[in-house]
């Protein structure tokens, strides 16, 4: 028998043989054919995506940890134009869901695809979640009508796309939005602060912005960077007393006919502002409505970005300074008769009266402006000019927030000063400043002659650490003797006069103010500015307060205006900070 | 002298000893056997390199798959913890706290009828402290192990080095 060559084994094995050959050359024709090269190349081009990296912006909460400003999460509805099959479907949810405009997202949706160029097109931006729970459940109903989108006349939502982002939101609208400042966040790309401390603050609030290169293949070994949120703020303000101080400055704006107001509440131990409300404001989540609130160049804070001649309640750091140099003591003697005249130049007092003999502590009083030009002059210029340097007058405080304006103090030897600002500037007149200037120099007389950086940063959360602010001294004008003996002289005179600005049960010093405001180079009698400053309690000083009412109308004067809403003030401020009547807190504290 | 019958078996053994150590032929079907076993080894060692080779990267990029995707439930995440805080703040700001505690009986009074009353051992509100200070360190960096980073190449020398540094010693 003749035996065969090739046995059926080796039939098989060279058809296996062959085909794994096959195979092979498969494998390497795949690797290297022009059309491979073609999809290395989409691979190179689309295997990786630019991603851009947002911080999550910074929270802002009160001194208690309440929130004033934070992020909510909303999307952004588009459509991908390959897949849209019926964009009047698309146009008609938008609407009825979102409110869109019907004709303006039919046009957008029914753009043609084109690779490359017209692949994705945003709709609607913004949009809540709730709306978007709407609009899911409807495309997955249209899905089940019609899969795929294939039938023509049925409605699909095929190519409708939402992708989430974060949105700024302050959840007390218009609560403290003068210091707040607010973010734009509509301009997604470009949002910066503006002012407040969303301003002053806003390197730290954002954070960091960064473009990654993402690869798509899962094979790619990459830590894809994760951007840590921007720092959070806490800030000095006291959520409660900020609420109770701008529902207390609104009525009294409203009560007086005024055209506008602001109080400034501060912790003169610290410089620590705990309110600061100022008319007008803003619901901070409607931004956009800015220059309806602000209009005609409004300022956004006049508590720090106006200037204004403040009047008697200068009259405090004209007589601290006095006291401190040794020209005058509490009960020094002073003769009024109802005129002095300085460079001159006539001043005259508020009523044109004369007082007679007078004390020191009588003379702040009755707010007389003969009697504390006569110390001003006892002084001389250039005392009284370095005693107003000190307190920084026509200085910065350097607030930590955005906007804080100054009026240049005209001092001897300048060409816009005269012998007669010596006299009208100690009561007050010839000299503007802003609310918190005022503030920071009365906190020296407050905080036994030490002058504190006013501020409104607590504390910033970066890294998940929390970095606590120093107080600051930033001068001691006055020794601490001088501030008690002056605190002692304005409680004084404020219980002699019976104030309205007396609270029942608190011993309270301040001042009140009233200031003619120059129109047309003339002094007005009709128009002024109503201040008043004080603090209390006078032996334990917690909180200072600055009243300003711009051109009140039911009264001219800071004493029928401005006093009592210093007392209202102080009235809410004991409470919401646990302060005890004097003689329960010195009974306490076993005094 | 010798004779040549005596040459050939002389000269026998010698050649038989070149030419084989065996007597006999191997049976062709036994070298078939062994070609094909050589061939099967080699077949099973590359499949089997191949198979741990496709099992080590499907297991990478199912993880770079699952890091990616960790990634994006991570951001979510973070996102609505963002929108929950809001949430909470807008339900607990200062208007809609007033408004509920009116809602439920409560009236505002004035602060000159407010009695202090000393609690003994009550110190009052703390100012928020959200975070701890500088210099406790709460954040754990991300690190992906050298496991991950290395091929099969790495991983095999590695353990022969380790294997020859182990018999052998280290170098000082």
């Amino acid at each position: 028998m003749k035996k065969r060559a090739f046995s059926n084994g080796h039939w098989v094995a060279l058809f296996l043989t062959i085909f794994m050959v096959l195979i092979f050359v498969q494998m390497i024709r795949i690797q290297t054919s022009g059309h491979a090269q073609k999809l290395e190349t989409w691979a190179e081009k689309y295997g990786y995506e630019v991603r851009t990296i947002q911080s999550e912006r910074g929270y802002i909460y009160d001194r208690w940890g309440h929130l004033l400003a934070g992020n909510k999460e909303v999307y952004e509805v588009g459509v991908e134009l390959r897949y849209v099959r019926n964009p009047t479907a698309i146009a008609t949810a938008l609407a009825s869901i979102t409110g869109a405009d019907f004709n303006t997202v039919l046009g957008l949706a029914s753009t043609p695809y084109v690779e490359g160029q017209s692949v994705y097109i945003t709709l609607a931006d913004f949009v809540d979640a709730s709306q978007i729970d709407a609009i899911s459940k409807l495309k997955q109903e249209y899905e089940t009508s019609n899969r795929f989108g294939e039938d023509p006349k049925l409605p699909t939502l095929r190519g409708l796309v939402w992708s989430p982002h974060l949105q700024r939101v302050y959840p007390e609208n218009s609560l403290a939005s003068n210091v707040i400042g607010f973010f734009p966040y509509r301009d997604r790309e470009n949002a910066r602060g503006f002012f407040g401390v969303e301003e002053k603050y806003n390197d730290l609030l954002a954070g960091t912005k960064q473009k990654v290169m993402v690869a798509l293949d899962p094979y790619v070994e990459q830590e894809i960077p994760s951007a840590p949120p921007g720092a959070s703020l806490v800030l000095t303000i006291d959520r409660e007393i900020q609420a109770a101080t701008e529902e207390i400055l609104d009525n009294a704006v409203k009560k007086n006919e005024a055209v506008s107001g602001t109080i400034i509440v501060e912790n003169p131990r610290n410089g620590e502002i705990l309110a600061m409300a100022s008319t007008p404001r803003m619901n901070l989540n409607e931004y956009w409505t800015y220059s309806d609130v602000f209009t005609s160049g409004t300022t956004y804070n006049k508590a720090i970005g106006q200037v204004y001649e403040p009047g008697s309640v200068f009259k405090v750091i004209t007589m601290a300074s006095a006291l401190d140099l040794g020209v005058v003591k509490p009960d020094t003697q002073f003769v009024d008769t109802g005129t002095i005249n300085v460079g001159g130049i006539n001043i005259f007092n508020w009523d044109r009266g004369a007082w007679g003999e007078q004390t020191m502590v009588g003379c702040m009083q009755h707010s007389l402006n003969v009697c504390l030009s006569w110390v001003a002059t006892q002084m001389g210029a250039t005392d009284f000019y370095k005693y107003l340097e000190k307190f920084n007058i026509g200085h910065r405080t350097n607030i930590d927030l955005t906007g804080e304006e100054v009026f240049p103090l005209s001092t001897p030897g300048d060409p816009t000063w005269y012998p007669v600002n010596l006299g009208t500037n100690s009561f007050g007149q010839g000299v503007a400043v802003t609310p918190i200037q005022m503030v920071q120099a009365a906190s020296a007389i407050a905080n036994d002659g030490k002058m504190m950086a006013p501020h409104v940063l607590k504390a910033y959360i970066q890294n998940g650490q929390q970095y606590n602010t120093n107080p600051t001294v930033v001068g001691v004008p006055i020794t601490s003797d001088t501030a008690h003996t002056l605190t002692e002289m304005l409680a004084t005179s404020l219980e002699d006069e019976a104030s309205t600005a007396l609270v029942e049960g608190y011993r309270v010093a301040g001042k009140t103010g009233t200031a003619e405001i120059a129109i047309n180079g003339q002094y007005s009698s009709n128009a002024t500015n109503a201040s008043f400053v004080g603090w209390g309690p006078v032996d334990d000083p917690q909180f200072l307060v600055y009243v300003w009412l711009e051109k009140p109308k039911s009264s001219i004067w800071g004493s029928v205006v401005a006093a009592p809403v210093f007392s209202e003030e102080v009235k809410q401020l004991v409470v919401l900070m646990n302060i005890p009547p004097d003689a329960l807190r010195k009974s306490i504290s076993g005094q | 002298m010798t004779t040549r019958n005596e040459n050939r078996a002389s000269r026998k053994p010698t050649k038989m000893k070149l030419m084989s150590p065996q007597a006999f032929r191997q049976a062709p079907w036994r070298v078939q056997i062994q070609y094909v076993g050589v061939f099967m080894l080699a077949l099973v060692s590359i499949l089997v390199i191949a198979g741990i080779y496709l099992s080590i990267s499907g297991q990478a990029a199912a993880a770079g798959l699952a890091s990616y995707a960790n990634d994006q439930k991570r951001q979510d995440l973070e996102r609505q913890i963002a929108d929950r805080k809001a949430r909470l703040a807008l339900m607990t700001s200062a208007n809609v706290m007033e408004a509920r505690a009116k809602e439920l009986g409560f009236e505002r009074i004035d602060p000159a009828n407010a009695v202090y009353i000393e609690m003994p051992g009550y110190t009052g509100k703390f100012a928020a402290v959200l975070a701890p200070p500088p210099g406790i360190s709460t954040t754990v960096e991300p690190v992906i192990k050298s496991t991950y980073r290395q091929s099969l190449w790495d991983w095999l020398f590695r353990g022969i080095n380790q294997l020859s540094a182990s018999v052998g010693g280290s170098n000082p």
